[in-house]
């Protein structure tokens, strides 16, 4: 595994916002893991002179950060020492599509460098968990360290204009050293096409069996095998996680003879899975001022171990 | 000193930092990092001493979570201090092995704990500072490592900017064969009293070709300057391809017999003082261990007043500056009227003590004159 330098760190924005929106939120300090991809970018230089000289192209290695998870607390998987412990870093990385890349950090009116716990992570991080380089040309990709470290911080005087600050490092293990890296914003527009593969889309509609020819005679004739309605059962579980009130067979006039009403269809189908983000947002706030009382009533607990009047 | 606002376990531990380090660490800042209660303080900065300068640390305790130890943010220009990492020279293990005890096994209960921490960490600076200066290329520099660190409780620094000059700090501690303590007689000082030198050399650039004489100077505690003021020492001077280990027992003998002059000079303010009880009685106040102050209450005819000396390190080579305070005036304030320090009247160092006190209660009897005189004017004038 080599110790390359990563040319520069990029993240969308609506990635940044909510990272930012969410060290904000929390009362005190925390702290998280990010994911996402490596890439090798060959930037060639178009000259007119021979051959032999436009070889001469720059290979850079850019990080692009997908996604993260927070975890509401400091020393969460490491300890204070800094030893990271990747059972737990495993068991927060579950859910996550891509690879750990790194990690962040947010302090409330520190001063903008990494600490000494925060280099002491960084260090052990990129030392345990590595990702590969993706690279279109050459498929047989090397490993590089998971070093990315995201630090986000409040001023620490008032009377500064901005609220909030961040700053990407790279940890290089050949110079035992954090290095500070320029974090670029992608926003969906012209330079977002390079990274459109990289933000894959998370509601894709999983595939399902579907007849080109069959009418509405010939649905009634298969639902009497209990294959068949076993297969429906699961598919109309998969379409009630996305839509909500739409039947597997109301998907069958979106293909074939019955498409004529397609617009029709998918406005059905549109409307429908409106309606379950709906009932998902009110789940959610339930859920969510639940949680917040039993915030509360953790920090009065917490409190109260450490002797803080209120 | 209460530290209000701090919760109380973090307040017992920076109150037990604060009174028992044996360097006397300050606090610059406090602040709060909670935002539900930003009452609740839990955020701090640092002054410690280092290389006869300061360093600034930050200390960051989270009073959400208070079982966790405080993280520490270093100075801007420590980027690669990293104290915590494992990658360290092995003879350094005694170092880094209590260090990371303190804080794997926090007691946030114990406030003994915040004092052992930020000892663990200074003395890895000690040796990160050490390696960083070990690696300028510079002969000089290099020479004198090898030479002088024999010495126990050097500290070293290199110091770097965009717009100043490279240098690399010493701050050596100055051995003399003596216990200044123990030399003066009824001496108050808790502390041993040390003396270093601060030497800075500049590391040379790549147009010049010889090396320039370093900085020197000598820096004390505190309390020190009641017997002996080392601004008044006169440095021996650095010769060209001079090196500490020929410059430093020289200096420290010079020191050694200035110290001695120092501590006899102290019975010879004295002898002085007790010169004046002849003339003007016994001293109302007077500094017994250092004697470089006496108080006298005397009159002249009807007039009472009181007379203060004060003595410098130099005595007698420099006379006593005198004030004469009135006992029966008051000025605007209700603060009784004070003459300005008086310090041109006849004296010669070498009299003996005896004709020093005659003529200098002489200058007394004619100026008490002109001070009643003045006090007269400054009542009239209220």
């Amino acid at each position: 595994m080599d110790d390359l330098s990563l040319e520069k760190i990029e993240i969308s924005g609506s990635i940044l916002a909510s990272l930012i929106q969410r060290a904000s939120s929390s009362p005190s300090d925390v702290d998280g893991l990010i994911f996402g991809q490596i890439h090798r970018i060959v930037s060639s230089n178009l000259s007119d002179d021979s051959p032999a000289d436009s070889l001469a192209s720059s290979d850079q290695i850019v990080a692009t950060v997908t996604s993260f998870v927070c975890t509401g607390k400091t020393v969460s998987f490491y300890d204070p020492l800094g030893r990271v412990n990747s059972r737990r870093v495993e068991s927060l990385r579950v859910d996550s599509p891509d690879r750990l890349i790194g990690w962040f950090s947010a302090r409330r009116k520190t001063a903008n460098r990494p600490s000494m716990r925060e280099s002491a992570v960084t260090s052990s991080l990129s030392s345990q968990f590595h990702l590969p380089i993706e690279d279109s040309q050459n498929p047989k990709s090397t490993n590089m360290a998971s070093c990315v470290f995201f630090l986000l911080t409040t001023p620490s005087t008032d009377q500064c204009i901005h609220t909030h600050e961040y700053r990407a490092y790279q940890f290089r293990s050949s110079k035992q050293r954090l290095e500070p890296r320029s974090v670029g914003i992608v926003n969906i527009g012209p330079a977002f096409r390079g990274h459109y593969g990289s933000f894959s889309p998370k509601s894709g509609f999983p595939p399902l069996i579907c007849e080109l020819d069959s009418s509405a005679m010939i649905v009634d004739r298969d639902e009497g095998s209990l294959g068949a309605k076993k297969q429906a059962a699961k598919d109309q579980k998969e379409i009630d996680a996305l839509a909500e009130g739409l039947q597997v067979g109301d998907l069958k006039c979106l293909v074939g003879a019955e498409a004529a009403s397609f617009t029709g269809g998918i406005e059905d189908m549109y409307e429908k899975m409106l309606a379950k983000i709906q009932s998902l947002a009110s789940d959610v706030e339930t859920s969510s001022a639940f949680l917040f009382q039993q915030e509360k009533h953790n920090r009065k607990l917490r409190n109260r171990v450490a002797r803080i009047g209120r | 000193m209460a530290f209000e606002g701090f919760p109380p376990l973090i307040a017992d531990q920076l109150h037990y930092l604060l009174n028992h380090s044996p360097d006397s660490i300050k606090i610059e800042n406090v602040w709060s990092g909670n935002k539900i209660n930003p009452k609740i303080l839990d955020r701090f900065t640092l002054v410690i001493p280092y290389c006869l300068e300061t360093i600034k640390w930050d200390v960051i305790y989270n009073s959400e979570y208070a079982f966790d130890p405080p993280d520490f943010v270093f100075g801007p220009d420590d980027e690669d201090f990293m104290p915590c990492t494992s990658t360290i020279t092995p003879d350094d293990d005694d170092h880094i092995s209590s260090l990371k005890k303190a804080l794997s096994e926090w007691d946030n209960e114990d406030s003994t704990r915040l004092l052992v921490l930020i000892q663990g960490l200074r003395d890895q600076y000690v040796a990160y500072q050490r390696r960083s200066v070990g690696q300028v290329d510079d002969d000089r520099v290099k020479f004198e490592i090898s030479t002088v660190l024999t010495r126990k409780g050097i500290e070293m620094q290199r110091a770097s900017g965009v717009d100043k000059p490279e240098e690399v700090k010493f701050a050596v501690p100055l051995v003399m064969d003596m216990n200044i303590n123990k030399m003066v007689v009824g001496c108050p000082w808790k502390h041993q009293q040390k003396i270093y030198l601060q030497v800075v050399y500049p590391i040379l650039r790549k147009f010049e070709s010889t090396a320039s004489a370093p900085r020197l100077r000598l820096v004390s505690s505190s309390e020190l300057k009641a017997l002996f003021s080392v601004e008044d020492v006169k440095l021996p001077p650095w010769m060209d391809g001079m090196c500490l280990a020929e410059y430093l027992p020289h200096l420290e003998e010079t020191l050694e017999r200035q110290i001695q002059e120092a501590v006899s000079a102290i019975d010879l303010r004295r002898s002085f003082i007790e010169a004046l009880t002849i003339f003007l009685g016994r001293p109302l106040e007077a500094n017994p261990t250092f004697c470089r102050q006496a108080t006298f209450l005397t009159s002249s005819g009807q007039f009472t007043f009181m007379v203060h000396f004060f003595f410098s390190t130099q005595f007698p080579k420099q006379q006593p500056t005198l004030m004469l305070q009135s006992c029966q005036h008051l000025n605007q304030s209700s603060v009784p009227v004070k003459s300005n320090l008086l310090s041109e009247y006849p004296w010669s160092p070498r009299w003996e003590v005896g004709r020093m006190a005659e003529r200098l209660c002489d200058f007394l009897t004619d100026e008490a004159v002109n001070f009643k005189k003045y006090c007269n004017e400054v009542v009239l004038q209220h």
